[in-house]
Order: structure tokens, then C-alpha cells, then sequence
């Protein structure tokens, strides 16, 4: 019993941000963003990384499957420019989407990331598309999903575009504490004689929370 | 093209019926195009419009004339037209002196000030009086336009719908805005104006969902079976977000929603009961019209009023939650619960 809560331990750690810092995002953060200026916005924009499960499960996913710093790294940074760009240019232009179908679609993204790393296109005998690429093309859409909740608050007629990219840099900001203990905490188990248990159990869990947040967003879309 | 008319005028009378039809449909189109274009010319609200009604203390902001609809302002207000601007914080008045206004895009007339300390403030403007004169069809459908349906009524009831109008107008509008978290009691204020809506409660602790009391008064007493309308934008979420230089502007169909508006009658006491359905900023208007009997020049004297604040939602533990997302805290020990079972399972099969 002892050495499995000691195994259930990092688990626990992996969420111990999200739970220190849990807060949904809200009409509280609408009054925030109205009276606290464009330092509102960065925080905002962290608390939404740092409480938005989804975003944080693909981005376990993606580090799940890299073993060296140097590629999590680069990773991350093609995520962190694919959401940029649609963040900053889709929230400037005004395009949105119901937030219901941009979220399945981020839903999709983190059942994709189990799958692929439980190789799950290998079984299938296809060949797993290309993972930078895909890595890009995810963050391009979690970065819709992230306009499309900007764009649901009011952010009034002044200083939209400094918002805009203090919203962003609080994203970065909250992307940043939310990996630091990701990866550390991935990079112990490594070395864990329970890591192919523990690293199934994860991407599993992958798998069936995209199958149910997709169902969910569907729900609330239809 | 002449020549081809009169060949068919000539020789076809059925083609003669057509020009005619034409010529007289587009007579009609031409006036009515008119007729819409006046309404639209003439009949302009006046409102203090904010960007938002919930400020913080010593924070910069504006408030701005929207001199047209509560959406679109058309025209400026000049300044030698308005006779008293005034916020009431605190437990008194002060004046806005008239060097602070700005105008905005030759369309809004604006001021940017800021907050003191906090409290629940007043801001009124009132304007002098004008004339105008009006041909009687467009003062009939300037009537029906505006809502000032019990003076239609009346001119039906006289059989005077044909008459031609020459009308005073005056407006007198006020905002309710929060400062803070601290409510004052300055949101009761009269500010003493010809006609002007005065809040039965604090609007800033009244939450969607529930309903506030105005009382209308006109020379500072109730004014009884007064036609009010009341308006609102939706929420929050109310979108527009046009850039300073004009280079871009995007609207949220979704979340700016003008609504139809409720129609409503005050009672004896002048008090007429809004509903406050949903989070959102509210406009309530009413032009009160009198007909002028005793004046070579005027034949009807309209005061204009109209009240802006803005509404949210009763903040509680539970109300702090996105509507379509699952808590976190569920989320998270849900995710636990499943994750520690798939590690079991996998633990054991190794």
C-alpha cells in the first residue's frame, strides 16, 4: 500500500498546480479584465492556461512522448507560435467560432496525442503523420480556442491590439508554470520501474478524456 | 430608351398602364424614402453612454453623448446647447465644466474623466429647448416612429392627423454608474430637471433576474400613464469593438443583441416596473408631449428623458462558474479517480 502511494505520488504532483490555482474562468475575470487594465489581460490570460485542462492534457501528451530537453523545447515552441498566430490574428480580425466546435476540435487534439502515443497508428499498420507538423497545426487551433474565449469577453474600444498580446503573454506565462512541473515531474518517472504502467495509464486517460470532453462540447453545441 | 416609351405609349396601352404603374411606384418609393430618411434625421434619443457602468476608484474613463440611438450616435450635441452638465458622488453636485467635453468621430460628444472614490454616481445633461417644424405627415410618422403613441392617438381622435406641426423639444438624460465595491445613496438624486427618471432602489444592487423601480417625474411630480420604453444590451459579452484610428471594427452578432425593448405605462405614482432579464446594460426613454394651445409659434412641446445603467449578476460561490464548462475541481478528481484505476490495471498486467 505504502509503495503505491509513493507511485500514485507524482500523479498527484502533476495536478498539484491546477489545484493550487483553480479557478474557473468567468464573469469575475470579465469584471477584472474591465477594471484592472492591460495587467488583467496577462493575468487573465494565465489563469485561463493554467485552469484550461485541455490545453494542459495535449500538452502532457506532447511531452510524454519526447525523452530529451532539446526536443521538448522545440516542440513546444512550434505549439507556442501555431497558438500565437491564431490568437493574435483571429482576435484582431474578429473571427470566432461557437466555442462548443473549437473546443471539440481541441477535445480531438488530446484523444489524437493518446492515440499517437500509445501507438495507436502503428496497430493500425498507417503511417502517424508528421509529429512537428501536427504539433503545429494543434496549437494553431488551441490558439482559435483561446481567441474565441478572448473575444467572448468585452474588451471595450481602446488599446485592443496591447490587449490582445497582454492576454497572450499571460497564455505564455501560465503555458510556462504549468510545464515546469510537467516536465519534471514526466522526467522522474522516466526512471520509475513503473513508468510503462503509469505512462499507458496517462495516454489512456488521453484518450478516453478527448473521447469525453468531445462528447461533451457536442452536447453543448447540439 | 424616349424613344421606345413613346413607341409603346403610342401603340400598346397596355404598355401605357406599365409607365404609369412605373413612374407612379417610383413616386411613391421616392416618398417613402424621404419619409424614412426624416425619422431617421430628426428623431434622435440623447443617452450617457459608458463603455462600462462598473468602475474602479481613481480609474480613467468616459462617457459619451450618444445623440441618436443608444447604438449609434448621428450628431453632436454643441456645447451652447447644453445648460446643465452635472455628478452627483457622494453627497454632492458637481458641475463638468464645459472645456471638458471633447467631440468624438463629428459624431459623439464625449468626457473623460476620473473616478474618485468609491460610491454609486449620478451624471445628468440637460439641453435647451428648439423648435422645429414639421409637414404633418412626417410629424405623424415621427409620432408612431418614436412611440409618442398617445398623441397619435389624440390627433386621430381630433381628426388633425392633417395638420402641421411646429414642436419645442427639450432633453434631460441621466447614467447610474458603480464605482467600486461601496454603494451610496446618491443614485436616489433628483437633479431637479424638467423630466427625469429617478431609480426606486440602488440599480447596483438589483442582479438579472429581478426587477427595478422608476419613478418618472415631470417639474419635479409623478407623472402618471406615461408611455416609458425600456431597452438593453446584452451582458458582458457586448461586443464592439471598434479601434480607435478606425482601421477595423468587428461586432459579435451572437452577443450584441439589441432587444425590442419592453413597452411600459406608469402607474399613479409615476413608477414603471423594468424587468432586468438578463446581465446587460439598460436604457429606458420617454418623450412626454403636451399640445401647446395658448402660442402663435408652437403647436406641441415634447420633454425628452431617458436613464442608462448597467446590471450584473448576484456574485456567489456558485455563480462563479462558466456556463459550459465542467468545474475544475471535477475535473481534476475526476481525472485522478480514472487515472489511478488505468495505472492499477496496468500495473498489475506488467
Amino acid at each position: 500500500m505504502g509503495s503505491s502511494l509513493r507511485r500514485a505520488l507524482p500523479l498527484l504532483l502533476l495536478f498539484v498546480p491546477l489545484l493550487g490555482l483553480a479557478h474557473d474562468v468567468t464573469s469575475a475575470d470579465q469584471e477584472l479584465l474591465r477594471n484592472g487594465g492591460l495587467w488583467a489581460y496577462v493575468q487573465v490570460g494565465a489563469t485561463h492556461m493554467l485552469t484550461g485542462y485541455d490545453h494542459l492534457l495535449f500538452l502532457t501528451g506532447v511531452i510524454f512522448y519526447l525523452n530529451s530537453f532539446i526536443d521538448i523545447l522545440k516542440f513546444i515552441t512550434v505549439f507556442t507560435i501555431g497558438h500565437c498566430i491564431t490568437l493574435i490574428g483571429a482576435t484582431y480580425a474578429g473571427i470566432t467560432a461557437d466555442e462548443h466546435l473549437v473546443d471539440a476540435v481541441i477535445a480531438l487534439s488530446v484523444l489524437y496525442k493518446g492515440f499517437e502515443n500509445l501507438g495507436g497508428f502503428e496497430k493500425f499498420k498507417v503511417k502517424s503523420p508528421h509529429l512537428l507538423l501536427m504539433v503545429g497545426l494543434f496549437g494553431l487551433v488551441h490558439g482559435f480556442g483561446l481567441s474565441t474565449r478572448l473575444q467572448s469577453f468585452d474588451m471595450g474600444k481602446e488599446q485592443v491590439l496591447a490587449k490582445i498580446l497582454c492576454f497572450n503573454l499571460g497564455v505564455e506565462v501560465g503555458q510556462v508554470l504549468a510545464l515546469v512541473p510537467i516536465v519534471f515531474i514526466i522526467t522522474l518517472s522516466r526512471k520509475h520501474k513503473q513508468f510503462p504502467a503509469f505512462y499507458k495509464a496517462v495516454n489512456w486517460y488521453l484518450v478516453l478524456a478527448g473521447i469525453g470532453l468531445f462528447a461533451y462540447q457536442m452536447y453543448g453545441y447540439l | 430608351m424616349t424613344f421606345e416609351l413613346k413607341f409603346y405609349i403610342k401603340y400598346n396601352n397596355h404598355y401605357l398602364f406599365l409607365l404609369v404603374y412605373l413612374i407612379s411606384n417610383f413616386l411613391y418609393m421616392r416618398k417613402l424614402f424621404l419619409l424614412l430618411l426624416f425619422v431617421l434625421l430628426c428623431s434622435h434619443d440623447l443617452y450617457i453612454k459608458m463603455e462600462s457602468y462598473f468602475l474602479q476608484p481613481d480609474q480613467e474613463a468616459s462617457l459619451s453623448l450618444y445623440n441618436g440611438t443608444f447604438e449609434k450616435s448621428e450628431n453632436l450635441i454643441a456645447r451652447d446647447r447644453i445648460l446643465d452638465a452635472s455628478v452627483i458622488a457622494q453627497g454632492q453636485r458637481r458641475a463638468i465644466d464645459p472645456e471638458q467635453w471633447k467631440d468624438q468621430d463629428s459624431t459623439i460628444t464625449q468626457l473623460t474623466f476620473t473616478t474618485g472614490e468609491a460610491g454609486t454616481y449620478v451624471a445628468g445633461v440637460s439641453t435647451k429647448a428648439r423648435n422645429i417644424a414639421l409637414t404633418a405627415e412626417n410629424f405623424n410618422s415621427y409620432l408612431e416612429h418614436d412611440g409618442v403613441l398617445d398623441m397619435l392617438e389624440q390627433r386621430k381622435r381630433d381628426s388633425v392627423l392633417g395638420k402641421d406641426a411646429v414642436e419645442r423639444y427639450e432633453k434631460h438624460v441621466k447614467a447610474i454608474y458603480q464605482v467600486g465595491e461601496t454603494k451610496t445613496d446618491d443614485w436616489s438624486t433628483v437633479l431637479g430637471y424638467p423630466i427625469e427618471f429617478v431609480p426606486q432602489a440602488n440599480p447596483y444592487e438589483k442582479y438579472s433576474g429581478e426587477t427595478l423601480e422608476v419613478q418618472l417625474l415631470l417639474d419635479g411630480k409623478p407623472l402618471s400613464d406615461q408611455l416609458v420604453y425600456a431597452g438593453y444590451l446584452k451582458g458582458s459579452h457586448a461586443h464592439d469593438h471598434a479601434h480607435a484610428d478606425g482601421e477595423h471594427s468587428h461586432k459579435s452578432e451572437k452577443t450584441h443583441t439589441h432587444t425590442s425593448g419592453q413597452q411600459l405605462r406608469s402607474n399613479d405614482q409615476g413608477v414603471v416596473v423594468v424587468q432586468l432579464p438578463e446581465d446587460g446594460i439598460y436604457y429606458l426613454r420617454t418623450i412626454h408631449m403636451t399640445r401647446v394651445t395658448d402660442s402663435d409659434e408652437l403647436t406641441h412641446w415634447s420633454k425628452w428623458a431617458t436613464l442608462t445603467f448597467e446590471v450584473g449578476h448576484e456574485h456567489g460561490p456558485d455563480t462563479h462558474t462558466h456556463d459550459h464548462d465542467i468545474p475544475t475541481w471535477v475535473f481534476i478528481v475526476g481525472s485522478l479517480l480514472i487515472m489511478g484505476v488505468l495505472f492499477l490495471i496496468f500495473r498489475k498486467k506488467n
